[in-house]
């Protein structure tokens, strides 16, 4: 099966850690990649007997001078193993795409629950377009490989040499001829090979640099277009991609030396047969101790260009194969690893400790630092509190930490220092019971693909349609629900589409309403609303606050005066109480 | 597809040098097989040595076998170095017509997504003459050489042999392209679910945390890719015909050429040799229809990538210069009169806003972030034009001067301002290309950057970006700030020019705002704390309009 990747005459000895995982993802699709690598050997059985058929037909026709009538079974014949081949060939192909989508659907399962597994913090830094682009696009240039590669890559490792072997009773010299060639075929296969992979991998270097170029420059196009210097930057695209012609041409003249090898030796293959048999008819060779039929010549030639075949279909995929390694690099690169199917990830015990049944869960930290890549230190050893049941407003101007610090009490974000729910230690508690117990509206949360009301039964899957109605309608959703024509049911897309950020925001305070949380924090929940509504909200946010711990981070002071107590993060990363900062001019927080 | 014929006729040289090494293949391939099979016929019919003529023949299978190696060479040589050619001549295209139209008011042309598919667009269409209209090309003029060579040796199975061909290579094709269309739809709208379930993971993912809901999400995402797979599966009953027909179509024609020519051979219309001879060449001349079916088969992706780049071609910018320009004084006050702009119908970012900026004056816009700040920023550029009020500089409309010349007089830095590809160097002269080293210096001096540009192995000559050195957010706005702070332009427009900077480099920045912009206007949109004194005026943008600050 290794035949390319293991032959001693490939540069490339041991095959590269890409194609190794790629092994071992085709074993998910094995049956379908069974029959497409069968179907390949089977025909060429065929295409031998056609030959063979072909070359009698023909024979007796000249030689034997038998009419076109008596041949009808004969021809008849030739079209039954046409038509088994074709039959074949729709197998074949159909049997090599089912076992990439097979082997495309488990990997995007893996790729996507490995995504979920991860930390928020890991997944903040990176692009989400990028990472959705490694699951879909990545994953689908593994197409090829599974769906054409594999099985033209065995049937160019078996098919030539079983062809020789085949054509030994016929003739010897002919039989020997491809027999000895057939050890050089490996050789020749890691000559195309290696040939095929460098023309391929040169380009797609050569077009990744230009296209990236490209990208680049068209990113700050209106940069260079204010700064007078587009037109100056016309030249250089043109230069960089004259520069990387050249370059890759240079490549390219040697590795397309390999195409021209294997046609080299497909024409050999055919002129040495035809000039061999034709020179042992005229009597001016004689290697064979009987006289040779003009069916027999002709099956050795038809068989001749078949013996290569197989080779070139392979030249013709590798590309396939090359794309598949670039594809695991970038998966590898964006995700850090290659994901590996875990034995049973869904059935891993919890582990840590659960919260008390408790109804409000007081919040403790100390000495808490939290650092961000973007903005530097937010909170400088600050401390904060809030006690069981207790409703406490946040301010601060923008910029100033106030969704940090909800991140870390929401366990989204990492920190350094204690920080304790309910007098246990935030990193010790259980995943589901934190997410049971505390409940978080995010500054932009995030609307699912599915209608309004299907987004606030998120919050709890098995609630009624009237819970759900009167979640709306507390957290003001129905204001703007109810004049939509299809109401609760209305459709919102991607990234939320259709509703504005503060219905957004509502309807993911609706979700909060149907849980039972213990703790709630809640960043900017009247922000984008007018002071009407804003009014209405805070007041359903405290019914529902009753009896349960609350934290408001906002900008409003209208909001921040309802709540029990206010406090603030002051310039120096301190959670201070909002009379010591009473002093500070609160830019913003008007 | 317009945009790639005219491209391909710029080029029309090289692509039919590629054309004809490529029919020139295969005819050494077809006659190559045709001859060996006539010669080794008539051998074998030979009643003895001496009367069968030996050299013609097999100098002829030596000649074709040498001409198809080298042409074979040349055909992928010609044909990649032409395709290169293209390549370049399709980016330059492209650039050039995105300058006039950029920056696109459609917010769908403003992702990161856009430029990603674009760059992907134009690589689809790079390959499309290897990939298709070369074979369909060869296949045609093949067609035409098979035609002239059966119509002096078997005119009976001419008929069926060209037809039979036409079907397979040319027809087919065409056909599974059509099936492919309407298949296509199932297809697609799954890989569309999966893509908005895949970023409503991803996208949601802190969510999903929260409500404890990843197990659902991922349990969608294994609905999603099922039904992705069940609808290729279902395609895949029509691709696999493909492979399928190409082996039927050449068979189906090899036995009607086979009994046509039977047929004659009995007549006495046509000798045994020349009967092999012209069965090996139909066989062998399906050798491109592999090719084009597999061509064929990205076709679909192909035209529409070329349709979506053709209608960006075709876009007509909005923003135009007039045809009668007018000066643009090289000083004078800024005035902003009665300005209003809007996002789409109900949108409204700015309505009503006044403000005057003497010349040299030095001020900043506060305000939340979606105030607007950076879209009254952009209107002093005409990157948008305003619907309603107007803008003056000097007195002069903007609207009447040509935009190179606002360019000229107007620098901004955006929030959004990209590091390029290329040195430091060739980074900071994008504002001045004639600035000279100590210049280059003296910008980043002020921008706080020197000391680190200074520190680097290859100090001004470091190649950032792909496969250089990577800097930081920090790093990378300060450079940005100091191609802004290089530019000549008299007016200078500053959009958040400290994020990403601490809170010590921005206080110091903002402290000593005032001598590194002596002698220019300013313009500063910020959310930062403002030390005292760093500006002349503070403006607070609020519900569209400008009101004086404190």
């Amino acid at each position: 099966m290794s035949i390319i990747d293991s032959t001693p005459a490939a540069p490339k000895a041991a095959p590269s850690r890409e194609i190794k995982w790629l092994r071992r993802q085709g074993r998910v699709g094995r049956g379908a990649l069974g029959l497409a690598v069968m179907v390949p050997l089977v025909s060429a059985c065929l295409t031998v007997t056609q030959a063979y058929w072909l070359a009698m037909i023909l024979h007796r026709a000249i030689v034997d001078q038998v009419p076109a009538a008596s041949q009808v079974p004969a021809i008849t014949a030739l079209g039954g193993m046409i038509l088994a081949r074709a039959v074949l060939a729709w197998i074949g192909e159909a049997a090599g795409i089912r076992a990439a989508e097979d082997v495309k659907q488990a990997v995007r399962r893996q790729l996507f629950a490995d995504l979920m597994r991860r930390g928020p913090d890991w997944m903040r830094q990176r692009a989400s377009g990028e990472l959705a682009s490694q699951i879909l696009d990545q994953v689908e240039a593994l197409d090829g490989y599974f769906a054409r590669f594999v099985p033209a890559m065995i049937a160019a490792g078996l098919v030539p040499v079983a062809f020789a072997v085949v054509l030994m009773p016929v003739d010897l010299v002919v039989g020997l001829l491809l027999l000895l060639t057939a050890p050089l075929i490996p050789v020749f296969m890691a000559l195309a090979g290696w040939g095929a992979e460098a023309a391929s991998r040169q380009h797609l270097t050569a077009l990744a640099r230009l296209s990236g170029l490209f990208a680049d420059r068209i990113r700050g196009l209106v940069v260079l277009k204010l700064f007078g210097r587009a037109e100056d930057e016309i030249a250089r695209v043109r230069g960089a991609s004259d520069e990387f012609a050249v370059r890759t041409l240079a490549v390219l003249r040697i590795a397309f030396l390999s195409s021209a090898v294997l046609e080299f030796f497909a024409a050999l293959g055919v002129a040495g047969v035809a000039l061999y048999v034709g020179l042992t008819y005229l009597d001016m060779i004689d290697l064979r101790g009987s006289a040779l039929g003009l069916q027999a010549g002709l099956f050795c030639l038809l068989m001749a260009p078949e013996v290569y075949l197989p080779l070139r279909t392979l030249a013709a995929h590798y590309h396939d194969r090359a794309n598949a390694k670039a594809a695991v690099a970038n998966i590898e690169a964006a995700f850090g690893a290659l994901p590996e199917a875990a034995p049973s990830p869904a059935t891993s015990a919890p582990v840590g400790a659960r919260l008390a049944g408790r109804r409000a869960l007081a919040v403790a930290a100390v000495d808490l630092t939290v650092e961000t890549p973007e903005r530097g230190t937010i909170l400088s050893s600050a401390t904060f509190e809030i006690g069981a049941g207790e409703t406490v407003a946040l301010l601060g101007p923008s910029g100033i930490g106030k969704s940090t610090l909800i991140e870390v009490l929401a366990r989204l974000r990492g920190h350094s220092g204690r920080v304790e729910i309910d007098g246990i230690a935030l990193d010790a508690i259980e995943e589901g019971a934190l997410r049971r117990k505390v409940a978080v509206l995010g500054q932009r949360p995030r609307l699912f693909h599915g209608t309004i009301a299907s987004n606030i039964r998120l919050g709890r899957p098995h609630a009624s349609d009237r819970e759900v109605r009167e979640a709306a309608e507390r957290a003001c959703v129905l204001d703007f629900a109810d004049r939509l024509p299809e109401g609760l049911d209305t459709p919102v897309g991607e990234r939320g589409s259709g509703l504005s950020g503060g219905e957004a925001q509502r309807v993911a305070l609706a979700r909060i309403f149907l849980r039972d949380p213990g703790l709630i924090l809640l960043d900017e929940p009247t922000a984008h609303l007018d002071a009407e509504t804003e009014a209405r909200v805070v007041q359903a946010i405290l019914a529902f606050a009753w009896g349960r711990s609350l934290l408001v981070a906002t900008h409003s002071m209208a909001v921040a005066e309802q709540m029990g107590r206010i406090c603030v993060i002051d310039g120096a990363g301190q959670i201070v109480p909002f009379e010591a900062a009473a002093a500070l001019e609160l830019d913003g927080a008007a | 597809m317009r945009l790639l014929f005219s491209l391909y006729r710029a080029r029309a040289a090289g692509l039919l040098l590629a054309l004809a090494l490529s029919c020139l293949t295969l005819v050494a391939g077809v006659a190559l097989f045709g001859v060996s099979g006539w010669f080794l016929t008539g051998a074998a019919l030979a009643v003895s040595a001496m009367s069968f003529d030996l050299f013609a023949p097999s100098a002829m299978v030596r000649g074709f076998s040498f001409l198809r190696i080298a042409s074979r060479y040349g055909e992928r040589l010609a044909g990649h170095a032409t395709t290169f050619k293209i390549l370049s001549d399709i980016r330059v295209r492209v650039f050039s017509r995105l300058i006039p139209l950029v920056p696109f008011k459609a917010a769908a042309h403003r992702t990161g997504d856009f430029v990603a598919r674009l760059t992907a667009d134009v690589e689809a269409l790079d390959m499309m003459f290897l990939q298709l209209v070369a074979p369909v090309a060869t296949a045609i003029l093949g067609a035409v050489g098979l035609g002239l060579f059966l119509g002096f040796v078997l005119p009976d199975a001419l008929v069926a042999a060209l037809v039979g061909f036409a079907l397979t290579a040319l027809l087919l094709p065409i056909l599974i392209v059509l099936a492919g269309r309407r298949s296509g739809a199932e297809t697609v709208r799954t890989a569309a679910e999966l893509r908005v379930a895949v970023l409503d993971g991803i996208d949601g993912h802190a969510d999903l945390v929260t409500l404890g809901a990843t197990r659902e999400a991922i349990e969608a995402i294994d609905r999603a890719t099922a039904s992705v797979r069940t609808a290729r599966l279902r395609q895949s009953w029509r691709i696999a015909c493909g492979p399928a027909f190409v082996v039927l179509g050449a068979g189906a024609t090899l036995i009607a050429t086979l009994w046509a020519g039977l047929g004659t051979l009995e007549a006495g219309g046509v000798s045994g040799p020349l009967l092999v001879a012209a069965l090996l060449a139909v066989t062998a001349i399906f050798e491109v229809a592999g090719s084009i079916l597999r061509g064929a088969g990205r076709l679909g992706a192909t035209s529409a990538a070329a349709r979506r780049v053709q209608a960006l071609v075709d876009t007509e910018p909005t923003i135009r210069d007039r045809a009668d320009p007018v000066a643009l004084p090289a000083t004078g006050p800024v005035r902003f009169e009665n300005i209003g702009f809007s996002y789409g119908r109900d949108r409204s970012i700015l309505a009503g806003l006044d403000l005057d900026i003497g010349f040299g004056e030095r001020i900043a816009i506060i305000g939340e972030s979606g105030s607007g700040k950076s879209t009254l920023l952009a209107l002093l550029l005409r990157l948008a034009d305003a619907d309603q009020g107007r803008i003056r500089i000097g007195g002069v409309d903007i609207r009447d001067v040509r935009q190179a010349d606002l360019h000229a007089h107007v620098a901004l830095l955006s929030q959004d301002a990209p590091v390029f590809i290329g040195t430091i160097r060739d980074n900071l002269r994008i504002a001045d290309p004639a600035a000279d080293d100590a210049a280059l210096f003296q910008a980043l001096e002020r921008a706080r950057l020197a000391e680190f540009v200074r520190g680097l192995p290859q100090g001004l000559g470091t190649w950032l970006g792909e496969s250089g050195q990577t800097l930081s957010a920090g790093q990378a706005r300060r450079l940005c700030l100091a191609r802004t702070l290089l530019s000549p332009a008299k007016v200078v427009l500053l959009d958040e020019p400290t994020a990403g900077l601490d809170r010590p480099t921005e206080a110091a920045f903002l402290a000593d705002l005032l001598a590194v912009t002596a002698g220019r206007t300013v313009v500063l949109a910020t959310h930062a704390a403002l030390p005292e004194g760093a500006v002349d005026t503070v403006y607070r943008l609020e519900n569209g309009a400008l009101r004086r600050n404190g």
